[in-house]
């Protein structure tokens, strides 16, 4: 018997009336923007969450259709496919399983720098005593392979590790092998001014696959400035040290952060040119981080948030500029937001998470044995502020450092879904919460939104980004696309001597 | 009267605490609270008046713009409240999803299955499947 | 190339699959084939073959199956599978080894109707029949081709024999990669998923079809309400168990205009699938009946298909275009479009006799005389 065919109303009947799913909103130049639960993003006429929540919605029409495609409403003509969005919410949340990832050893304080802005104890190079002790080393390895985490991340930083490079080697040949028995992936990366590098040291960093982070902050002026030393050399040392890395080690093993200081904020396009100059393919356009010697010396390096944004939509601009140009150099903070916009997937980058990524992903052993919940709140420690400090590998077991006063106390202040001003936040799915910045800053974990440094930030670059999503210029979001797709996930780019 | 005082002069906003609950006004004071200290009268049981004082006596700006703002961002928070209230339970439920082992709590598949033969059949595939899930 | 022919059967009743021969054979390598005589060829040493098959009226009465007074064999070669149906003589080609594309058919059966189906279905029970033919010619095919589609109707109706089959093949061609077109609506059902999962062929995939990124337009397109929320639930589970899925988009009138958002659906939702294919209308099956609502010339919806293409490809997803001739495609989709019309359906028209493009176009299917592009063109 032939089928019959039945017509588009016998399917798609108009809806007398919807339902609303959970989304938050903001007012967005003329119009409104929706982001639900997901953290997918609707951009509609102004007026629209009005007509949605007294349901007067016209449902026979394309934005009905699109607020229906992007999980914002549903109706009883078809399944609101709950659990599709529930898939979606949890792998949104992805970065939360697993258990920490990276895992930072302070294995010494000693540095030959003075960085202005440097979060450690500025130590001459000849005190050994603040060196990790081969015991300490031990049990920080079997704490950093008791995560359950498979891919694990070993990151060296000092003062400058390279002072104490045989506890370097002790480390590796130490975790290695236990790693391989655990069944994990091993990355290693060593961060250091290399201002100490040898050829041996690089041999060895070749043989065993360790990558290497330095800082670069711009041209010489700016670096030098940056970071004081005797004979005022550090760029000059800098750009060495780079090159001849990755004569011996492959290019992708070498990477370069830059620092932000007052003084940095009127040369974004020196700084960018620089990178380019040096090929680099990838720059971070970090906010200068409100810790350690940052506070003790504000007046030197005097830090306005207006200027890092001026700072932050130049340099973008010009980065996108030289993209266009048909040179690929990404912005990571911009990739990074990116990525939790327009992918369906998280970050893993410790300070951009929700609930946040300290102690959760990152756990930093100073030389000493101390166990704390990230590189900053080692730095507060510095200052004799130990609210982060969760323990110490001699006398704790994973377990207790989770468990600690001082953990469960930061845990209650991580999530940015239950504090004041970001609950209600259109950008909630985007942002994220930073307790131990917020008592850094406001002498409260919790943190008061609107005189905080983190949401003005995090608050104008998001509003800037979603203005360049709306424009949705061609090539734009060519250059914008490559870098979410193009570079690999990695971890947070800390604070490196 | 000299321009910094008239500066300084408080802009009044009437609220109708029947819009407006309390909790919405006082999450639009909360975000205001940077740029000026926000005082909250009560005039009646339906009816408030806030007092905006700015904090940085320069500014100049004007205040009836500043009055919209306030009553715009008023009205956002009354709005997510109602949203809230509409959606707090299917947000647990989707959350509760999102968190639970893979199985546990998902919906059973809707619909007709719309093949003759199996449906007709009593041994059929699906009707199988659908008496086990019962 | 035609696919079928009739004769006249005689001495069988049901369906016989056998291989073609079309030159004797040594009595040991006769009892998978059947044995071709072309016009004139001299019937003997007929004993031992599965079936004869031949043009001439056969006067002796052999006592083996055979299939005379055949119409056309201008399609038929050594080595081709073929299958003999006893009740009507019908002779039927299941399997070319020198072609490219292969299929196994599976039923007619479906549970959708959709308006541009090219295998309109029917309601009648060929599941058993066609299991079993199907799991002969597998066990005839010698050398496992590179890859095979299964198809019909929907193979999911087969319950447990669309399972058989799939174990059929990781047994006997391990190396091919089959792919199952499928609506996937079966998969909703978790058990379902599992017991298909539980095959544990190591190659395998789903092709699935989505026609809108909401229900209601998606529902009509395939005459099936409830199809949206089972597709979409579907290839969750199939993913969920590990299975490969593959979306497929037809081009058409009722698609066109939401092609974008259905490709930002799939990125979002669908975000596990591998490959999206875009597919050109077929004018055969249901689509000629329904052609005034379905009918767009591919020249006039370049804009939307590359906006849609640029879409997916930015973001790394893998995506073709199937079924579209160079000449109506923008030059920037040429490297998306794949040849992919099976080799013996491929036509060209006359138009593109001069075409220096030919060679990397895939040409047309064989309908399309009565319905292209306003726009062919040489280039």
């Amino acid at each position: 018997m032939a089928r019959v065919f039945y017509p588009l109303q016998h399917f798609d009947p108009t809806p007398t009336q919807f339902q609303l799913l959970p989304f938050r909103f903001m007012r967005f130049e003329e119009k409104e923007l929706l982001v639900n639960e997901a953290g997918e993003f609707l951009f509609t006429p102004s007026g629209t969450v009005r007509n949605l929540v007294d349901g007067s919605l016209e449902t026979n029409s394309v934005l009905y259709r699109d607020l229906k495609a992007k999980h914002l409403v549903y109706d009883d003509t078809s399944s609101a496919l709950l659990d599709v969005l529930a898939t979606k919410v949890r792998t949104k949340f992805d970065h939360i399983t697993g258990g920490t990832k990276l895992h930072i050893f302070v294995v010494t304080l000693r540095c030959d720098h003075s960085c202005h802005y440097c979060q450690v104890s500025r130590q001459s190079a000849s005190r050994a005593q603040f060196d990790m002790s081969t015991s300490t080393a031990d049990r920080a390895i079997a704490m950093m392979m008791d995560s359950p985490a498979q891919d694990v991340t070993l990151e060296i930083q000092g003062g400058e590790p390279l002072l104490a490079f045989e506890m370097i080697q002790y480390i590796v040949t130490k975790a290695k092998p236990l790693a391989l028995e655990k069944g994990k992936n091993l990355d290693i990366v060593v961060c250091s001014n290399l201002s100490h590098i040898t050829d041996d040291i690089l041999h060895y960093f070749r043989d065993e696959g360790i990558k290497v982070s330095t800082s670069l902050d711009g041209p010489a002026f700016l670096h030098n400035k940056n970071r004081p030393r005797p004979g005022n050399d550090s760029y000059q040392r800098a750009i060495d040290g780079i090159e001849r890395c990755r004569a011996v080690l492959r290019m992708e093993r070498v990477a370069a952060l830059m620092t932000t200081t007052a003084a940095s904020l009127d040369y974004v396009t020196e700084i960018v040119d620089e990178y380019v100059r040096r090929n680099f393919h990838s720059i971070f356009l970090r906010p200068i981080s409100p810790y350690g010697f940052a506070v003790k010396t504000h007046r030197k390096i005097g830090y306005e948030m207006e200027r890092f944004l001026k700072f932050y939509k130049d340099g973008l601009k010009h980065i996108l500029d030289i993209n266009r140009g048909g040179y690929r150099i990404a912005e990571v903070y911009t990739q990074i937001l990116l990525t939790k916009i327009l992918t369906p997937h998280s970050t893993r980058y410790v300070d951009m998470q929700s609930p946040a990524g300290e102690a959760w992903n990152v756990l930093v052993y100073n030389y000493d044995g101390d166990v704390y919940a990230s590189d900053e709140s080692r730095m507060l420690a510095e200052m004799n502020d130990r609210t982060f400090r969760l323990g110490n590998v001699h006398s704790d077991t994973r377990r207790s450092l989770f468990t600690s006063d001082a953990a469960l106390r930061m845990f209650h202040a991580a999530c940015n879904q239950a504090l004041v001003g970001c609950s209600d936040c259109a950008f909630q799915s985007y942002c994220a919460a930073d307790p131990i910045y917020h008592h850094a800053t406001q002498g409260d974990m919790y943190g008061n939104r609107p005189t905080s440094g983190f949401c003005m930030r995090n608050m104008s670059v998001l509003k800037h980004l979603f203005s360049i999503i709306e424009q949705n210029d061609r090539d734009t979001m060519r250059v914008l696309w490559s870098w979410i797709t193009g570079t690999t996930a990695h971890g947070p780019a800390t604070e490196c001597a | 009267m000299d321009a910094n005082s008239r500066a300084a002069a408080p802009i009044e906003v009437e609220i109708s605490l029947s819009i407006i609950s309390a909790e919405a006004l006082l999450k639009t004071c909360y975000w205001f609270s940077r740029d000026y200290v926000c005082e909250i009268r009560n005039r009646d049981e339906n009816v408030a008046d806030v007092f905006l004082t700015s904090r940085d006596s320069s500014s100049g700006s004007d205040p009836s713009s500043i009055k919209d703002s306030f009553i715009t961002a008023a009205m956002d928070f009354a709005l997510r409240e109602k949203i809230e209230a509409k959606t707090s339970g299917i947000r647990d439920l989707l959350l509760a999803k999102a968190f639970s082992e893979a199985g546990v709590l998902e919906d059973q598949p809707e619909g007709i299955f719309g093949d003759k033969i199996e449906e007709a059949n009593p041994e059929g595939m699906f009707k199988i499947l659908n008496n086990r899930y019962r | 190339m035609r696919l079928t022919t009739m004769g006249v059967a005689r001495n069988f009743d049901r369906s016989i699959v056998g291989i073609l021969a079309t030159s004797e054979l040594p009595s040991g390598q006769r009892s998978d084939r059947i044995r071709f005589f072309s016009e004139g060829e001299v019937h003997e040493s007929v004993s031992g073959y599965r079936a004869l098959l031949c043009h001439d009226g056969l006067k002796v009465d052999f006592a083996v199956p055979y299939v005379h007074r055949l119409r056309d064999s201008d399609h038929l070669r050594d080595g081709d599978i073929v299958v003999l149906e006893g009740s009507t003589g019908l002779v039927r080609s299941l399997y070319r080894p020198y072609e490219l594309h292969h299929h196994l058919f599976v039923t007619e059966r479906c549970n959708s109707n959709c308006l541009m189906c090219s295998q309109p279905p029917k309601d009648r029970d060929d599941v058993e029949a066609l299991t079993q033919r199907n799991l002969e010619l597998i066990d005839l095919i010698k050398t496992p081709p590179p890859y095979l589609t299964i198809t019909g109707g929907e193979p999911t109706l087969l319950g447990d024999n669309l399972f058989n089959l799939i174990s059929r093949l990781k047994f006997s061609m391990p190396e091919t990669e089959v792919h199952v077109l499928t609506n996937g609506r079966a998969f909703a059902w978790p058990e379902y998923a599992k017991h298909f999962a539980e095959t544990k062929h190591p190659k395998i995939s789903l092709g699935i079809p989505l026609y809108s990124d909401y229900a209601g337009l998606h529902d009509y397109v395939v005459q099936a309400k409830g199809a949206f929320d089972q597709t979409v639930s579907g290839m969750h589970q199939a993913a969920r168990n590990g299975i490969r899925v593959e979306v497929r988009v037809v081009l058409h009138k009722l698609t066109l205009p939401r092609l974008t958002e259905i490709v930002e659906y799939i990125y979002r939702n669908l975000t596990f699938v591998e490959h999206v294919a875009l597919m050109g209308l077929e004018y055969t099956g249901y689509t000629p009946r329904n052609i005034q609502e379905l009918w767009i010339d591919p020249f006039d919806y370049q804009d939307n298909l590359e906006q849609a293409v640029e879409f997916l490809a930015i973001r790394n997803m893998t995506v073709s275009i199937y079924n579209h001739q160079l000449c109506v495609l923008k030059p920037s989709l040429w490297s998306y479009a794949r040849k992919s019309i099976s080799d013996w359906k491929t036509l060209y028209l006359e138009t593109c006799e001069r075409c220096t493009e030919r060679p990397n176009c895939g040409g047309f299917f064989q309908w399309a005389i009565k319905k292209h592009s306003d726009h062919i063109h040489v280039l």
